[in-house]
């Protein structure tokens, strides 16, 4: 006896229809593994069982969203496609925005990306059939589950998860200035600094990286973004920053990038400058460079 | 007897959601259309006063994905106009090249999911596979299938050298022998046409009335593409990259269709001149301007038609206002032409002849 395929219902709460588009190109485009999971489009969101949901759910959606979910008949699993579904992306400021999802349905997948690769949301649904799976035989959901699909790659420029190279970074801020989507915060502590990027809030741009003076941030070409429910606000990239001690005075002090130095002493050789001082200790050496 | 028929708001044939009330006869023609809209209302011209010029070159991207390589070109132009710059020659010619490769992804995309609500199946993956591969191509240069991130203040952020020269030109003589093949393949298929001929048709007259743009007024016989009758960076530049625009005067569905084929095949003309004849020079300008007190309108032809930008700052780092008529906005008045008298079964294809971006209109 063969099982009944699994119900793909998807609903779109407003999103820029780049997670749409891409679902259909994984829907239908055979290297993305879809035909072989046994799933199958329904029209009626009465029929299905593995939600697909996109989007940062938008104030008009929400009562139609709430009816939909009403219709569900148990058991069912839920599958967030696109950084916006899960924490409403870069639109979480609006005045029109009532999401993320999960304040409505339990969701138990996450596929961050804006939009995600087809690979990933592909994933994601094999996550989400799995979980069905779990449930139906009346087993919780467990803690992650490990990559299911195989024999992916991506392209070396393919703009995936951020990274952070904390021994260069001066914690300038110039990231978290250009974020559109207030993904990095960057906190004061005692001993520097601590730079956080929230994977499921990146919208994947690499402004970051594009503006940021000393490199230190980058994009990697990883696309492992399908996370369970429980890994929502853990899934970080966190780098801690650690102010210099001064050779001359011994005070704390957050050294300069050498991209700054190179516009100040644009006559100097920087090979020549000390570059372990305080601002302090720099200022007192060029008034004794110059005048003693 | 009339019958009362809703579709959606949610539902797999509608890529964006948006609600019909439609009014039907005995025989299933439609006599009265009623749409709903504002679910992808995201609150974006309000968003765009809150973010600083460098993050709105990034949420511009996301008013839409379709044509999100147009919404951040016309905002870049809007903010350089009013800070008065002039880019070098180089980043011109590589905006356009990201524009058209959009162009020639989005229309594809159009015109997939045109054969997947017409069921036909086999036209329809083959149009898919073919825009695959451009959305490699823009994953392996731009780092994703979608949103290219292309545009800055003064310029580009990437640069072409030998190599990706090279994958460009392959993939775009690749795609045009298979276009090429597509289009023979619609036009042969009975079947196709019998759905699509005389379907949702928008005379010549009306079209006008309306003012719609893009390919659905080149179906409707008029031609306003904008890089043609009001060329901006590098169509002003060298004006023998004009689109040669292919016009139909039929107004159906099949005629729309035509007419992307005919914006495909010229976007992969333009593409492989510009990166053939790439001028040297700088992709940036080094020193970022200061955008002062102003005002610009900037309009250019996205996949779908004509694009405006109204942009108003005050000197400060955020813009006081920002506003947008996208194509959709005008082609949508079309639809209910369109659609009335037509069967109930063919209002999503006809919906989808226009290319609709909700999320651009209702943004
Ligand atoms: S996650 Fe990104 S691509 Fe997907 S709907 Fe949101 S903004 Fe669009
Ligand atoms: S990552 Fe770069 S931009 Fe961000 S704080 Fe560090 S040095 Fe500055
Ligand atoms: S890539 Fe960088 S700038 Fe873009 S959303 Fe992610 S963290 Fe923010």
């Amino acid at each position: 006896m063969s099982t009944p395929p699994v119900k793909l219902f998807r609903i779109n709460t407003g999103s820029c229809n780049g997670c749409d588009v891409e679902f259909v190109a994984t829907a239908f485009v055979d290297k993305f593994q879809i035909s072989s999971m046994n799933v199958e489009l329904v029209e009626n969101v009465e029929e299905s069982n593995l939600l697909v949901i996109t989007g940062p759910l938008t104030s008009k959606s929400e009562s139609f969203l709430k009816k939909y979910i009403s219709k569900l008949k148990k058991p069912y699993a839920v599958v967030g496609v696109g950084t916006c579904s899960i924490s409403c992306g870069i639109f979480r400021d609006s005045y029109s925005i009532n999401g993320p999802i999960d304040k409505f349905i339990d969701v138990n997948v996450n596929v961050a990306g804006c939009p995600p690769r087809p690979e990933s949301i592909a994933e994601g649904i094999a996550k989400g059939i799995k979980v069905l799976e779990l449930k139906s035989e009346g087993e919780e959901t467990p803690q992650k589950i490990e990559q299911i699909l195989i024999g992916f790659e991506a392209p070396k420029k393919f703009r995936g998860r951020m990274s952070l190279n904390e021994t260069i970074c001066t914690a300038c801020r110039t990231c978290e200035t250009v974020c559109p989507s207030t993904a990095i915060k960057i906190t004061k502590t005692q001993n520097g600094f601590i730079h956080n990027i929230w994977h499921n809030s990146c919208c994947y741009c690499g402004n970051c990286a594009f503006f940021c003076p000393t490199g230190a941030i980058y994009s990697t070409n990883n696309f492992d973004t399908v996370k369970l429910q429980n890994e929502k606000f853990s899934d970080l990239n966190t780098g801690i920053i650690n102010l210099s001690t001064c050779s001359s005075c011994g005070e704390s002090y957050m050294p300069p990038s050498s991209g700054l130095l190179g516009k100040a002493y644009i006559h100097n050789n920087l090979k020549k400058l000390n570059k372990s001082i305080c601002s302090k200790c720099r200022k007192e050496e060029n008034f004794k460079r110059m005048y003693a | 007897m009339s019958k009362q028929i809703t579709i959606g708001p949610f539902h797999p044939e509608l890529e964006e959601s948006v609600y019909f009330k439609l009014e039907a006869d005995e025989n299933r023609v439609v006599t009265k259309v009623n749409v709903i809209n504002g679910f992808i209302h995201r609150g974006m011209e309000s968003l765009v006063t809150k973010k600083n010029f460098m993050q709105n070159l990034i949420l511009t991207e996301r008013v839409c994905s379709l044509c999100s390589n147009n919404h951040p070109f016309t905002y870049v132009l809007a903010a350089e106009k009013i800070a008065g710059v002039q880019i070098p020659l180089r980043a011109e010619a590589l905006r356009v090249v990201a524009d058209e490769v959009k162009r020639t992804a989005s229309d594809l995309f159009n015109l997939s999911m045109l054969t997947h609500l017409a069921h036909e199946h086999d036209l329809m993956k083959d149009t898919l596979n073919t825009r695959e591969l451009m959305q490699d191509l823009k994953e392996s240069i731009w780092g994703n299938r979608m949103d290219m991130s292309v545009n800055q203040l003064t310029g580009v952020k990437y640069d072409l050298n030998d190599e990706t020269v090279k994958t460009i030109l392959d993939t775009a003589t690749k795609v045009e022998e298979r276009v090429l093949k597509l289009r023979e393949d619609y036009n042969n298929s009975t079947s196709f046409k019998d759905k699509t001929v005389g379907v949702g048709v928008l005379p010549h007259k009306d079209a006008l009335e309306i003012g719609v743009t893009g390919p659905v007024a080149r179906g409707s016989g008029i031609n306003n593409d904008v890089r043609v009758k009001a060329p901006y960076s590098l169509y002003a530049i060298r004006p023998e990259l004009q689109p040669k625009v292919t016009l139909f005067e039929e107004g159906d569905v099949f005629a729309r269709a035509m007419a992307r084929f005919g914006d495909i095949l010229e976007a992969l003309r333009i593409l492989k001149d510009v990166v053939s004849n790439l001028p040297d020079g700088k992709t940036y300008l080094e020193k970022r301007p200061h955008i002062p007190a102003g005002e610009a309108v900037v309009r250019t032809e996205a996949p779908r038609g004509e694009l405006i930008y109204y942009l108003k700052t005050d000197g400060s780092q955020k813009p006081v206002r920002m506003r947008w008529k996208v194509p959709t906005f005008t082609n949508w008045e079309a639809l209910k032409v369109m659609i009335l008298g037509d069967k109930v079964d063919n209002v999503t294809m006809i919906l989808n002849s226009i290319d609709p971006c909700i999320s651009c209109t209702e943004r």
